[in-house]
């Protein structure tokens, strides 16, 4: 039987040999392109960090600053700082607290204490990115590299405003309450539905304001933006009750009421109103918004800060922010609250 | 996903090859969205159900690593001449290399972006927003048949500009998704774009970039440039991951110089699973095309051929609408209107399954077809001697 020995070696060889070498050589993001970017991806882990909730898990991508622990991340996602901490690629991690919140460009910046182990970074404020430049993201919470290009004019994306992801049937609400709004119908993976909300429960107040007809309900909401947390109360079988509803992009629910996964993999809360940003199409999720993006040389040149369909993800340019989030941070270390 | 989709027979796999095959199948087929629930045509926003199956990419990458730590390991083993080939194909490639390799991909793109993106058009169809490219400087289009859908149609055409002008549609092959339209007026100076020689030119892991307007016309965005893979060829079309969705359909996919190889068709849930005519079904039907005329059919490969058109009915049954004359189907005596209810005894439910059994039948063998005819009850059997098909067959 000796001689069947080099067959069955052979057949080991050659079955992984085709198939692995098929997948890496075949795809843009294939193994032999995302290990061979080593000293990429470490570049990247430098400015890269997980906002983590307070079971460790991670919850949204950040962006380090500084050496000594200022970051940013997506606003409009990010969970409470106050329980959150922030998790370096090195696995250290530090308690954080809220320093500057901007709502135009749905960024905060934060602040970790107890870190600045990370190497100093490298930025480049004022890059060149035209059509089908490289670029490259942090993916997942193992933060694997990927690689795509800028792939349309840098623009400002006008906000088409919020809502919560339910429809009111009016005449029905005339009917049956007098003092509150029915909810005609829940949108699919919507805020409203992430809180807990169904069809036929009647509104009774938003943020403290009563509502008694539909119009009420969308003025309230139209005063605030994606991301902002409304606190609703509402009433089901004869009881009242309370939720904390995370307003969505209204486009983004109005396109797809039903919750299909269009963007294989979700799409960002806030995918609009921003004053200007780079257009890319790295294979990304919602989750890696707040994260670095970074050029083939290594530079941070833009924050990933929403995830919009299957083909698109914008960015927000390092130098349409970074002077002001530089005196913001100037400013805190001089303040007493900076430790 | 990726590699179950692509690799590994059932699942995805099988609906996907399915709408390959059927498109490579001497028989005719009629493609919707509705026959093919999992695949999306890209002219517009999708409406079929999408199933998520994003969760099984973490898996496929971590058994992806393990393979390839597995031959690592044995490629250390005193090895054959052929193993030893294998173990140089396998090679990683340094960063150096690697960075290298994308900075020449990204010159060469930008080097042909200025210019080719004056070609590349929106359609407006009425029933959508879709894309096309113009390849001639008498203004003919190319784009895809799900979006042209029938000849002498008048369609708006919004240019790279935002300028907005109007053309009609010409000749298109149903089977294929390929579709020719043409401006009207008497132009002749369009920006346009060059075709490459060939079919063959595009191969699997070739770079390439696909340009469209996902979701419609915007003129702040405009155009929207991806830069890809070529995931694989097959005899009509080219895969790659260069990432597509509703409005795409019809756009131009380049090779690194700038020339079309491809015209975006539809996508599958995965992200690399982007679908394009390829240059074969153009190149074999441009005459036709251009003469306004409707292919329904055509011949491909080694598999046997039928001879019908079909299309799913109403009642969700696979009629048959039309006989090609001198056909193996029509010697058998197969009618239009009849429903192919089993072949061989095995129940027939759908299209691609339905050209995938013929196909997969060598020319000279005989099946046993089971139809309905007339709206009666009793199936009626048919025995029919499989041929194959060597020229297309262009229908009025």
């Amino acid at each position: 039987m000796r001689f069947l020995r080099p067959t069955v070696v052979l057949a080991a060889l050659l079955f992984p040999t085709s198939w692995v070498s098929a997948q890496n050589a075949t795809r843009t993001n294939g193994l032999f392109l995302t290990e061979s970017l080593a000293g990429l991806r470490g570049k990247a882990l430098d400015v890269a960090a997980h906002v983590v909730d307070e079971n460790g898990k991670p919850r949204m991508a950040a962006t380090l600053l500084s050496a000594d622990g200022y970051f940013l991340t997506k606003a409009s996602e990010t969970p409470a700082f106050d329980k959150s901490a922030l998790l370096l690629s090195d696995g250290t991690r530090g308690a954080i607290r809220e320093i500057w919140r901007d709502k135009t460009r749905d960024i905060v910046l934060g602040h970790a204490a107890g870190l600045g182990t990370q190497r100093p970074l490298q930025m480049k404020p004022k890059a060149d990115i035209g059509h089908a430049t490289w670029l490259c993201a942090l993916h997942g919470d193992k933060s694997e590299i990927r690689v795509g290009v800028a792939s349309a004019n840098r623009r400002q994306i006008p906000g088409m405003g919020a809502a919560l992801g339910i429809r009111m049937d009016p005449v029905a609400e005339r009917q049956k309450s007098r003092n509150g709004v029915r909810i005609a119908g829940v949108a699919t993976d919507s805020p409203a539905e992430a809180a807990g909300l169904q069809k036929n429960d009647i509104l009774l107040e938003i943020e403290g304001e009563p509502v008694k007809q539909f119009e009420n309900v969308r003025e309230i909401v139209s005063r605030r933006l994606p991301g902002d947390e409304l606190v609703v109360r509402f009433r089901r079988d004869g009881h009242d009750n309370q939720v904390s509803v995370r307003l969505a992009s209204r486009t983004k629910i109005l396109a797809n009421w039903d919750g299909e996964d269009y963007a294989n993999g979700g799409v960002s809360l806030r995918t609009d109103g921003f004053p200007d940003i780079i257009q890319h199409d790295l294979p990304l999720n919602p989750g890696d918004m707040g994260g670095p993006l970074l050029d083939l040389e290594g530079n941070l040149v833009a924050i990933n800060i929403a995830r919009v369909d299957r083909v698109t993800t914008f960015a927000l340019p390092l130098e349409t922010f970074w002077k002001e989030v530089r005196a913001k941070i100037v400013a805190d270390r001089k303040s007493p609250s900076a430790n | 996903m990726t590699m179950r989709s692509y690799f590994m027979r059932g699942g995805v796999c099988e609906k996907e090859t399915g709408r390959s095959k059927a498109g490579a199948d001497g028989n005719s087929t009629h493609h919707s969205t509705a026959d093919h629930p999992r695949a999306l045509r890209i002219d517009r926003r999708p409406k079929g159900r999408y199933d998520s199956i994003t969760s099984m990419v973490p898996d496929s990458f971590i058994l992806r690593r393990s393979l390839a730590a597995m031959f690592a390991a044995l490629a250390v083993l005193p090895l054959t001449p052929t193993s030893l080939s294998a173990r140089e194909e396998l090679r990683e490639p340094t960063e150096a290399e690697v960075i290298a390799d994308l900075l020449g991909v990204q010159s060469a793109v930008q080097s042909q972006f200025a210019r080719v993106r004056k070609a590349v058009v929106a359609l407006q169809t009425g029933n959508g927003t879709a894309s096309g490219v113009v390849i001639s400087p008498d203004g003919l289009i190319m784009t895809a048949a799900h979006v042209a859908e029938e000849p002498g149609r008048k369609i708006f055409v919004v240019l790279d500009s935002g300028e907005k002008v109007t053309a009609r549609t010409l000749g298109l092959d149903v089977a294929t998704d390929a579709a020719l339209v043409r401006f009207t007026g008497s132009r002749k100076d369009w920006p346009h774009v060059k075709l490459a020689d060939s079919p063959s030119v595009a191969n699997a892991g070739d770079w390439c970039f696909a340009l469209g307007h996902p979701g419609g016309f915007e003129k702040d965005r405009g155009v929207v440039v991806r830069v890809g893979k070529i995931v694989k060829r097959t005899a009509n079309t080219l895969h790659t991951d260069c990432v597509l969705m509703g409005g795409d359909s019809g756009g131009p996919l380049f090779d690194l110089k700038g020339r079309i190889i491809g015209i975006h068709s539809l996508i599958w849930e995965g992200r690399d699973q982007n679908v394009h005519v390829s240059l074969a079904p153009f190149l074999r039907s441009w005459d036709p095309m251009l003469a306004s005329q409707v292919i329904r059919t055509w011949a491909q490969g080694n598999g046997a051929y039928l001879g019908v058109a079909t299309r799913m009915s109403d009642n969700v049954e696979l009629e048959i609408i039309n006989v090609l004359a001198t056909s193996p189907a029509e010697a058998a005596g197969l009618l239009v209107g009849d429903v192919v209810v089993a072949i061989d005894g095995t129940l027939i439910t759908d299209q691609p399954q339905f050209s995938d059994t013929i196909r997969n039948h060598q020319a000279g063998d005989e099946v046993e077809v089971t139809v309905k005819r007339g709206g009666k009850q009793k199936p009626l059997l048919l025995n029919v001697t499989l041929g194959s098909r060597i020229e297309q067959e262009v229908l009025k």
